[in-house]
Order: C-alpha cells, then structure tokens, then sequence
C-alpha cells in the first residue's frame, strides 16, 4: 500500500460500531485503520502525512480522556473527534479543554463526523506545514555566523547601523556588510520580513522550551 | 511662883466626882450616838443635828468640868468670874461640834483623825483652863507643868480616842448599845482622869484678894441645877437620836426590805430578761438558718439548666422557676394554671385534652413540646413529669422539669435529612449508572445501525453503488437492529429478575412485612401509614419478593408524591380484600393524585413524572402482577390522591 496523503485511526471497541465507520469514512476516499484498544493503536507506525483520530470515551483498559493526556505528554500531536454513547457536560469541556477537535455523542449524523474528521485533518495539515517552514528558516538561521547572528539580533530590535558598529566596536561599513549577507542567507526580501522570519522563530523556540 | 507660904490645903467632895463622872460618861455616850446621827443625817437636817448635839455634848463636857471644879473645896470662898465660864462653855461646844463634823464624814483618815485630835484636844484643854481661870479667891494659882503637860497628853489622846471610837460605832448595828455604852464609860474616864489631872496640876497659894467685878458664887442649889440642866440636855439629845434612830431604823428597815424586793425583782426581771434575749437570739438564728436554707434551695432551683415547676394533680401549674420566666418572658401570672401551656406552647403542640390525659393517668410520663422564647422562637424541650402521691394513691401534685433538647433535635432532623438525602443520592448514582449503562448498550448497536444506515444512502447516492457494500451495511444494520432489542430484553430481565417458585403466600402478611420493611423510611418522610386489612386469609399462588417489590414500589411513590404535604396531611391507606377473581389489594395516598393527561402512560417503561425517575418501577409492578394472573390499575378516588390497585387470582393461574 502506498502511503496515502492522509490517514484516519479509530479507536472503538464496539466492532459494529468499529466497522460502520470504518465502511463510512473509506468511502468518502480517506485512508482509514480502527482498532479495538488504546494499547492496540501503535504511535510509533504513524505516517508523515496528515492524520487524525476518531476516539471512543469509555474504552477497555485506558479511557478515551486518559489516552488523549497521555498523548499530550508525550508531544505527540494529533488532533483527536471523540465519539461517546454517554457523554455528559463536564467530560465534554475536560476533552475540550485538552484541545479535542470534537465531541460527538452517539448515534452521531454520518455528515457530522465526517466534518471532523475534515477539519481535524486540516488542522494536522497546516500545522504539518507551519513545522515544516519553520523547521527550513532554522536551517537558513544555522547557516550564520555567530556574527552574523548577532548583528541581526541587533538590527531586528530596531538597532541602527551606526549603533550596532559602536556597540560591538566595528566600523559601520562593516556592519553593513553582515547585513547583507544575513539577509541573503535568510532570503529575506525585506527588513520586514526579516522581521518576521526572527519572530517566529523565537516564537516557536520558546514555545518549544 | 515661889512663895515661902504653904499652898492651901484643898479636899473634895466625892460625891461631886462621881457626879460629875457620871456627866461625863453620860456625854460621852450621847457624843457617840450623836456622831451616828449626824453621820445619816442628810441636807438641812445635818445641820440641826451637828448644832443640836454639838450643844448637848459641849454641855455635858462643861457641865463635868464645872461639878468637878465645884467639888473642889478649898478653904477660901471661891467665886467665878461669869464672862470667863461662858467662854469656856462655848469652847466645849466648839470642840464638839468639831469633833462631831470630824466623825460624821465618810472617811477619816490618819491625817484627818490627828488634826481633829489636836484641834479637839487644845479646845478642851482651852476650855479646862479657862473654865479654872474663872476662878476668883484669895490665892495665886501655881502649876505643875509636869502635870499640865500631862493633863494636855490625855486630852491628846482622850480626842483621839474619842474620834477614833465615835467613827468605828456610828454605824447601827446590833452591838452598838452596849459597845457604845463601853466605849461611852471609856471616854468618860478618859475625860474625868484629864480633868482631875489638870486639877491636880494647879495648887493654890495665899494671896491678895481677888477682883470680884463680874463674880458670882456658885450655890448648892446652882450647882445642882447645872447637873440637872446639863443631864436633861443630854437626856434629851439621847431621846431625841434615839427615836430619830428607831424611825431610822424602821426606815431603813423598811427601805431596805423595798430596795430587797426592787432588787429581788429587778435580778428575776434581768434573768427573765436574759432568758428572753437568748430565747430572741436563739430564734433569730433559726429563722436565719431557715431563711439561707430557703435561699439557697431557691437559688439552686433558679439557676438549674432546665425549667422546674410544680403543678396541681390537674396539670395547671403552682409553681414556676425563675428560668421558666427568664426563657419565656412571661410573668408568674401568665404562666400558673394552663397560662404554661396556652401562653408558651406551639399551637400545634397545645392539645390539651391529651395533656389533661396524661396526667389525669397519674404515672410519670414524657412529652416534647415546642415553647416559644421570651425573642418570639420556639425551641424543642423534653417535659417530665413525676407525680408526688399519697398514702391510697392519689395524686397530689407533680413535679417535673422541662429541658431544651432543641440542639438534639435539630441534629437528629439534620442526620435523618442527610440520611434521606444520601439514600435518594445513592438510588440516583444507582440510576444515573443504569441510565448511563443502557444509554451504552442500546446507544453502540445504534451508532452501528445509524452509521451503516447513512453509508448505504451515499451508496444509493453512488451513480455506480457498489452492491458487496451496501449488502454488508445492510446486514449489519438488521444485525445490530437485532442487538439492541436483545439489549433491552436484557435490562428488562436485570430489573425484573429471575421468576422464584411460586408458593402459597398470605397476601396480609406480605403488606404487614413490607410495613415493617419501610418503617424507617416512613418515618423519616413523616408518613403515617394505616393498614386496613380483612381479618380473613387472603392466600394467593405468587413469589413473595415479587410482590413485596411492588408493594415497596407503590408505598415509594406514595411516599415521594406527599413530600409536598404538610405533616399531618401524610397518609397511605392500605386496604386488603377478598374479590370475585381472587384478592384485591389497594394503596392510597393523600398527595397531588395523578394528572389525567398522564394517567394513560405511567405504566410505559421509562415514563417518569419525577426528576429523578427512570419510568420502570410502575412499568415492572405492572408486569410482575401480570405475571401472576393479575392487574394492576390506576383507579380514580373521590377526593384526591391517586389510588393504585391490583387483583390476583386465588388459584395463580399466571404465565409462570
């Protein structure tokens, strides 16, 4: 099987239930794999493609909710629908709350899931690509020299020329030149967008620690 | 004087000596009974008395003196010069009136005795000498100073003697007679023995003759007449005191025997007095003693934790303490007679006639009440009653106190609420579970059915719809259809629980157990249930926990339909009875009664007019008595509250 350009996991351990939505989300065309349990559902398999899963509440052995935490401290990204033949107001808000995409109780509307499912992928898609850019502007940014970097750190917080060259006891000129070159590593096309480029990489690196 | 002459020979008439001893002794006597006298005499009378026998006594003195020179006889005519006897004579008064004021002071010292002497002994010496200066003859009058000297001692000591004397016996008492009369023949001698020694001390020489102006000789008739004038003086004095003396004596007798009697008196007054004050003091420490034991009982009884009161064999009271007045607020007034129940009581806890019962029963008895609080609140208090009867056992009166239980009582309410509550949390956990349970088992097959429903529509949808599919879904769809039917069979079977072996069962006792079953529930919900049940046998063919169950289920709603009733507007009839088809039995409550719009679905499974309610307990009631030949039906009773009842066949003919 070639590897799809987006991936559904279901997780219910209702067969019936299992392999009606199963039958409705393949024939809307999605990739599709359902599984009984939470331990069942291995991570480490998933594909680099836009996924998301379909998470029953009341699960035999780790609960629905408890799964979704677990995931979450494990850094593993993935948005999560929760389907629950059960569900009342407070566990609605507690998977909400830890960034559900949706909850729906059963029996659900069959266009009702598979809205979610759809903007659950979308949600994994554009966050895939954000990642992604993200990930080649911190490559252009490795690319510089430490000097380089600094006079860039200096001239994104609004520093001038002639400032930078004093403070870190160059001439002007050669300020310039690092400017230069910083910008054309970065490819940035303009001080904005240099701008940019430097806040959402501290955006993402503190973020991240 | 020297002279060459031989002094004139001189004799005495004895006769005159003893006269004028006698004079003597006389006057001395009258002296000492006179100072007696003078000493009781008192205010103006004193006086008279010192006068009067200070005259007679100084007479007598004299008188002795002059018999004395008088039996003096010498061989020469002897005149006496008058001026010069009366001065002597008035010396004699002086001295006695002196010697008189001396002995009648009250006390008489040595100081005092010894100046009286010496004045009292020159006086009478003065008036010997004088009197012998008075003396007018031929002749010069030599002394013996010796003799003199001599004479003055005795005069010394006669004065002396006769303070001395005088002051010792003028007391009365019953020797004074013969010792005064001793004493009196004493003092005589003494005076005698002065003057005679003063008589010897002068001798008498041959001279010119004498200046004769002014002179007289004394005859044997004036000389007589001076013994008699001065002996009636005395005589008279001696009458005189001895009469004062005897009314003294009465007097005093008289005085004395009335100031005994006043003093007889006066002592068996002070002792009854005395006995009358200890008596006075003794009965004011008893009624101290009495008033601090009252006191303190009365204080104990006040500031018991409870009210204490007294109340006569009819209940109305005679006595309340200080804290029924402090909580109540009302005065005594209000709250003797019934005043305790009408003025202080709940209205709802007022029922006098069963108050009027319980102590007409005359036994000891308990109640609560609720008594309202001087600050308008009621609280709970617990009343005991002890009756105090007499000997054919009859009540005389009650005692009893009334003590605030209303923290208990309110933390009894609160336990039973929190009770109740956590029994009506824990049926709506055991329901919310059930609900959640069914809600999962019916609501998987469902999920299945409604998705592979929708899948097989985007089939049909399909310009090509791919068969092998839509058959699968389809399938799946009858199956899971199928599922959930078996799914609520299942439940149904949970609720209604396995059919027991029929027996024989006494429909009565089922109702009687299950009474005895919901006691406590019934009691916390204030729910007064009253069973009315035909005395005959009522034997039915049925499981008895099944239709124990129904029973709890019909009492249950009955219970929970009254929790809106006030309390003594609670009520469950049970009546049992024998019908045509077998028995009947119905439950009747006094709540809202049932809706008519409703009355067609209470026995649907899941119909439910209660927040809590799953709808089942009628919908398997109704099955249950189905199961056993029966019906169970709402009926519709005159006056409110609804009203179940079912029948069961005497002979359990019902689908086993």
């Amino acid at each position: 099987m070639s590897v799809p350009d987006a991936a559904v996991y279901v997780i219910d351990d209702d067969p019936s239930v299992r392999g009606a939505i199963k039958r409705l989300i393949g024939s809307v065309g999605l990739h599709v794999e359902v599984f009984e349990s939470a331990q069942e559902f291995l991570v480490d398999r998933l594909p680099n493609v836009p996924t998301c899963l379909v998470l029953d509440v009341r699960l035999p052995g780790i609960s629905g909710l408890n799964f979704q935490r677990q995931l979450a401290k494990a850094k593993i990204q993935i948005p999560i629908v929760f389907i629950t033949a059960h569900g009342d107001i407070p566990m609605t808000v507690r998977a909400m709350k830890a960034g559900a995409v949706e909850f729906l109780t059963k029996p659900f509307r069959d266009q009702d899931l598979l809205d979610a499912i759809h903007l659950a992928l979308e949600k994994d898609r554009s966050r895939r690509q954000q990642e992604a850019e993200l990930a080649v502007l911190f490559e252009r940014y490795k690319s510089l020299s430490p000097r380089e970097r600094e006079v860039v750190a200096m001239v994104v917080s609004g520093k001038l020329n002639k400032q930078i060259a004093a403070q870190i006891g160059t001439a002007e000129n050669t300020v310039k030149v690092h400017r230069s070159r910083a910008m054309e590593k970065m490819q940035a096309k303009s001080l904005a967008d240099l701008v940019k480029m430097m806040e959402r990489l501290q955006f993402s690196s503190s973020k991240c620690a | 004087m020297i002279s060459g002459h031989a002094p004139l020979p001189s004799s005495y008439d004895y006769g005159e000596v003893a006269r004028s001893v006698l004079i003597a002794v006389a006057a001395s006597y009258v002296a000492l009974d006179l100072a007696g006298r003078v000493t009781t005499a008192k205010g103006s009378v004193r006086p008279v008395w010192l006068g009067g026998g200070a005259f007679a006594m100084g007479v007598g003195i004299w008188a002795m003196h002059f018999k004395g020179m008088l039996a003096f006889h010498l061989p020469v005519p002897v005149k006496y010069h008058w001026p010069t006897v009366l001065a002597s004579l008035v010396l004699s008064i002086l001295a006695s009136a002196l010697a008189l004021y001396i002995v009648s002071r009250h006390k008489m010292g040595w100081v005092e005795a010894s100046i009286g002497g010496a004045i009292m002994s020159v006086a009478i010496a003065g008036m010997h000498y004088v009197g012998m200066a008075a003396m007018r003859l031929p002749a010069t009058t030599q002394y013996s100073s010796l003799l003199v000297t001599l004479s003055i001692l005795l005069a010394i000591a006669f004065s002396l003697l006769a303070l001395l004397m005088a002051f010792d016996l003028r007391e009365e008492t019953r020797w004074t007679v013969p010792r005064r009369l001793g004493s009196a023949i004493v003092m005589g001698a003494a005076v005698s023995g002065m003057h005679y020694t003063g008589m010897a001390a002068a001798s008498f020489w041959p001279g010119p003759p004498p200046d004769l102006s002014m002179a007289l000789s004394v005859s044997a008739v004036g000389n007589n007449a001076i013994g008699i004038v001065a002996l009636t003086l005395i005589l008279a004095a001696m009458v005189t005191s001895s009469v004062d003396r005897r009314t003294n004596v009465e007097f005093g007798r008289i005085n004395q025997e009335l100031e005994q009697r006043v003093a007889e008196r006066t002592r068996e007054l002070a002792v009854s007095n005395e006995s009358l004050r200890t008596e006075i003091a003794e009965r004011g420490r008893a009624e101290e003693a009495v008033r601090r034991s009252q006191e303190y009982l009365r204080l104990v009884i006040d500031t018991l934790p409870a009210m204490v009161w007294r109340k006569l064999p009819d209940g109305s009271a005679d006595f309340l303490n200080e804290r029924f007045r402090q909580y109540t607020g009302l005065s005594l007034e209000q709250g003797l007679g019934w005043g305790w129940m009408i003025n202080a009581f709940h209205p709802e806890d007022r029922a006098q006639e069963e108050w009027r019962k319980a102590f007409a029963a005359g036994r000891p008895f308990e109640r609560e009440a609720r008594i309202r609080g001087a600050d308008g609140k009621y609280r709970w208090f617990l009343l005991r009653a002890e009756p105090l009867c007499n000997e054919p056992g009859r009540v005389v009166c009650w005692y009893g106190i009334s003590t605030d239980i209303d923290d208990r009582k309110r933390a009894e309410e609160a336990l039973l609420e929190a009770q109740d509550k956590l029994a009506r949390t824990g049926r709506t956990q055991a329901l919310a579970q059930l609900a959640a349970t069914i809600a999962h088992e019916v609501n998987q097959p469902l999920t299945a059915i409604v998705t592979n429903a929708n899948f097989s529509l985007r089939q049909l949808a399909n310009p090509v719809p791919n068969h092998e599919e839509l058959r699968e879904a389809l399938t799946e769809v009858a199956k899971d259809a199928n599922r959930a039917s078996a799914v609520i069979s299942h439940i149904r079977g949970l609720l209604v629980k396995e059919p027991a072996p029929r027996r024989e069962v006494d429909i009565n006792d089922i109702v009687q157990q299950v009474v005895a079953l919901l006691r406590n529930e019934l009691t916390r919900n204030r729910v007064l249930v009253s069973p009315d049940l035909t005395p005959e046998l009522l034997l039915v063919q049925a499981d008895p926990i099944q239709l124990q169950q129904v029973l709890i289920n019909l009492l249950m709603n009955a219970v929970e339909a009254m929790q809106e009733n006030p309390e003594q507007r609670r009520k469950i009839l049970i009546k049992t009875a024998r019908h045509a088809d077998g028995v009947w039995v119905q439950v009747q409550d006094s709540g809202p009664g049932i809706a008519p719009s409703t009355r067609a679905r209470i026995f649907e499974p899941f119909f439910s007019t209660k927040s809590e309610g799953i709808g089942m307990g009628l919908s398997i009631s109704h099955s249950i008595i189905e199961s056993h030949g029966g019906q169970l039906q709402a009926s519709m009773p005159e006056r409110g509250g609804a009203t179940f009842e079912f029948t069961l066949p005497t002979d359990g003919a019902g689908e086993s």
